[in-house]
């Protein structure tokens, strides 16, 4: 079934929860990546939730790794939750799996 | 008769006899029918010589035996045998000497009468031409109760002449019709064997080559396409030259063709083929086949191998791989299990060949081997397969040829592609949707994995978005198209722009190791993608991006391509 692309940021349980769905590529990343600095700026760790992402491009990842890296240099967490296997499969193959802190739901972000 | 004896005869002979003597010749030379001819010579002595019968005899086979040809007078001897040296007949051929004998009666030698006709004199002359004593010609009883003279032994001689040479050559005419005979029919079974070898199909992955050392040949190949679309072959290579080899090719191939129309694993083709040519084939024939299937799907080729040549891989990167494991040649041991061996094809070529392609000499050299067929195969590896094959062929016959010949080539045809399908777009991301469906649903069709699809949905999402980004720069007038072709096992996508070329040798992956949001595109590409470059535009400004992905296809696959 075809999702409505876009994404939504909540708070949830101390986290700026950033919620995306469908298919993020080049068409609209830009607000993605714009939606992660956002709730970046909100100095709350922040999740972004993957589960109804049914394909990601490389701008779509370059919005995950801009939003990490401004993250890590401000000390701030930043986490990928509940991550879809079409977005998994692209952050292997981009080797990337590794670095971004991965976790299967925002309980388990919450705990570490 | 020499020249100057045939002048001292022909000074005591009249104008009756010359005439006589040159409407022999006339008959002779201008005769299609020797047979009808001599009976007519025979005829006309007995009438010239006055003579109340008379017989020509040859001699018939290795014995010497002399048998009757042609003959003339109240009782017809033709056909009856005389044994060698006997009679007057026989006597007159032992001592090469024309036999005068006025009255049988007191000749020892005279074999006696035949039908109730009493012979008093008997004339007879040898017929003799370069390769000796052919036959002889005689005449019985002058009529009249006259004796035959010296004069009548002369004129005798004298026929003698063009009786032999028109004898002689009839032999040659009759020996050489007999070869014509035996090269038609060779001709005839030779063209059989070549209407038993397989047609040729276009775009076949499967081409193969026949060598005979002679006519005929021992040596065979055929291939088909299965209903599910794997091609069977086989190669196969009787014992032994000529006739009886080639009869028992047209069973083998036969056979082989027959097991092997219902795909049944290469194992048990084999060991069904030997089981039959067993129950007939005698005196130490065999036959060396290898059979398998090529499935143009997978890309995978099985085969068994029953005493050939081992089946020689040679791989994309020019290595050879010789795979040995063989079970012994057919119609030697009923109820035997031959092996059964697979491999990946892909881009690679498969060599099957009998060993007349490996036992050809270089010069006063070994013969050639293994290893230098790999080295007749490298020096035309790079024509088309059926021009390659051909160019074997031209190099091994500048060699010693000594066998029959045969070779087959495996190879998934490089040249052609099936074109699967395309999609035109503007310059706007929003379209990049539309190009992930389009490769989703060829790459659905061909039955690829999910995980397999994805990525490369990604790969062409990726291009796509370069060309959107950096060759258009975002210029919403750009256009572009993207072309699906299907190469062997190999899917190609062709994405086509109308930008600034761009530089191609600026575009690589970048190290991945290090973290940073951009230029993962290429890398991207690089990694699913098994070939990708950039070509010139054949028309017109702009940048083409070739990019190949092979595929393991499982064989359901072709069907569903059809049926999409």
């Amino acid at each position: 079934m075809a999702q409505e692309n876009g994404c939504t940021t909540t708070e949830e349980s101390g986290f700026q929860v950033v919620m995306v769905q469908g298919e993020v590529d080049l068409s609209w990343s830009q607000k993605l990546r714009k939606a992660i600095l956002d709730a970046l700026g909100k100095s709350q760790p922040v999740a972004v939730d993957l589960s109804k992402v049914s394909y990601i491009d490389s701008s779509g990842i370059a919005a995950l790794v801009e939003g990490f890296q401004s993250a890590r240099g401000k000390g701030q967490h930043f986490s990928l939750v509940a991550v879809s296997q079409p977005v998994i499969a692209v952050l292997e193959l981009a080797r990337l799996d590794r670095v971004f802190p991965i976790f299967p739901s925002l309980e388990q972000a919450a705990q570490s | 008769m020499s020249t100057a004896k045939v002048a001292a005869v022909a000074q005591g002979i009249g104008s009756d006899e010359v005439a006589v003597l040159a409407d022999f010749s006339q008959a002779f030379a201008t005769t299609l029918d020797v047979n009808q001819t001599v009976r007519q010579a025979v005829e006309q002595i007995a009438a010239h010589m006055n003579a109340e019968a008379a017989a020509l005899f040859l001699i018939d086979g290795s014995k010497g035996e002399l048998v009757c040809r042609a003959c003339f007078g109240p009782v017809d001897v033709t056909g009856l045998r005389v044994p060698k040296g006997r009679g007057i007949v026989g006597r007159a051929i032992k001592q090469n000497k024309v036999q005068l004998v006025q009255n049988v009666e007191t000749d020892a030698d005279h074999a006696g009468d035949v039908g109730g006709f009493v012979t008093r004199s008997i004339l007879c002359a040898p017929l003799t031409s370069g390769e000796g004593a052919i036959g002889a010609l005689q005449v019985l009883n002058k009529r009249g109760g006259e004796l035959f003279n010296d004069h009548d032994r002369d004129i005798l001689r004298l026929l003698a002449v063009p009786t032999t040479l028109a004898l002689s050559n009839a032999r040659l005419a009759e020996d050489l019709m007999e070869q014509e005979r035996i090269r038609r029919e060779f001709q005839l079974a030779r063209q059989m064997q070549k209407d038993l070898l397989p047609k040729r199909e276009k775009d076949c992955p499967v081409v193969g080559i026949n060598l005979p050392a002679r006519e005929i040949s021992g040596d065979f190949y055929d291939h088909f396409t299965l209903p599910d679309g794997r091609v069977a072959f086989c190669v196969g290579d009787v014992s032994g030259k000529g006739m009886d080899a080639a009869l028992l090719m047209v069973r083998a191939s036969s056979l082989l063709r027959w097991a092997g129309k219902e795909g049944t694993p290469p194992d048990l083709w084999l060991k069904r083929v030997n089981d039959e040519i067993c129950t007939t084939v005698t005196g130490g024939r065999f036959v060396c086949v290898l059979a398998g299937y090529y499935d143009p799907i997978s890309g995978v080729l099985e085969w068994s191998n029953g005493g050939l040549p081992p089946l020689l891989l040679r791989k994309p990167d020019g290595s050879f791989q010789q795979i040995i494991a063989d079970g012994p040649p057919l119609g030697i041991l009923p109820g035997i299990d031959y092996p059964s061996n697979r491999a990946f094809l892909g881009d690679g070529s498969a060599y099957i060949f009998s060993d007349g392609a490996t036992d050809v000499r270089a010069g006063e050299s070994e013969t050639i081997g293994i290893e230098g067929f790999q080295e007749l195969i490298d020096a035309v590896v790079e024509l088309s397969p059926r021009a390659r094959l051909r160019g074997l062929v031209s190099q091994l016959r500048r060699m010693q040829l000594a066998d029959d010949t045969t070779l087959m080539l495996v190879e998934e045809n490089g040249e052609e592609a099936q074109y699967l399908g395309g999609i035109s777009i503007c310059c706007d991301a929003e379209c990049l949707r539309l190009v992930r469906k389009t490769v989703d649903r060829q790459l659905t069709a061909l039955t690829v994995p999910t995980e397999v699809r994805q990525r490369v949905v990604l790969a062409i999402d990726e291009a796509t978005a370069n060309v959107i980004r950096h060759a258009y720069q975002g210029d919403p007038g750009g256009r572009m198209s993207l072309d699906i072709w299907r190469r062997g096992d190999a899917v190609e996508f062709v994405l086509r722009d109308w930008a600034k070329a761009v530089d191609a040798e600026a575009i690589k992956p970048r190290d991945l190791n290090q973290c940073r949001p951009g230029g993962l595109g290429v890398n991207l590409i690089d990694m699913v993608m098994d070939e990708w470059g950039f070509e010139k535009p054949e028309q017109g400004q702009g940048n083409v991006l070739r990019m190949v992905k092979r595929l393991q296809f499982n064989s359901a696959a072709k069907v569903a391509s059809v049926a999409a």
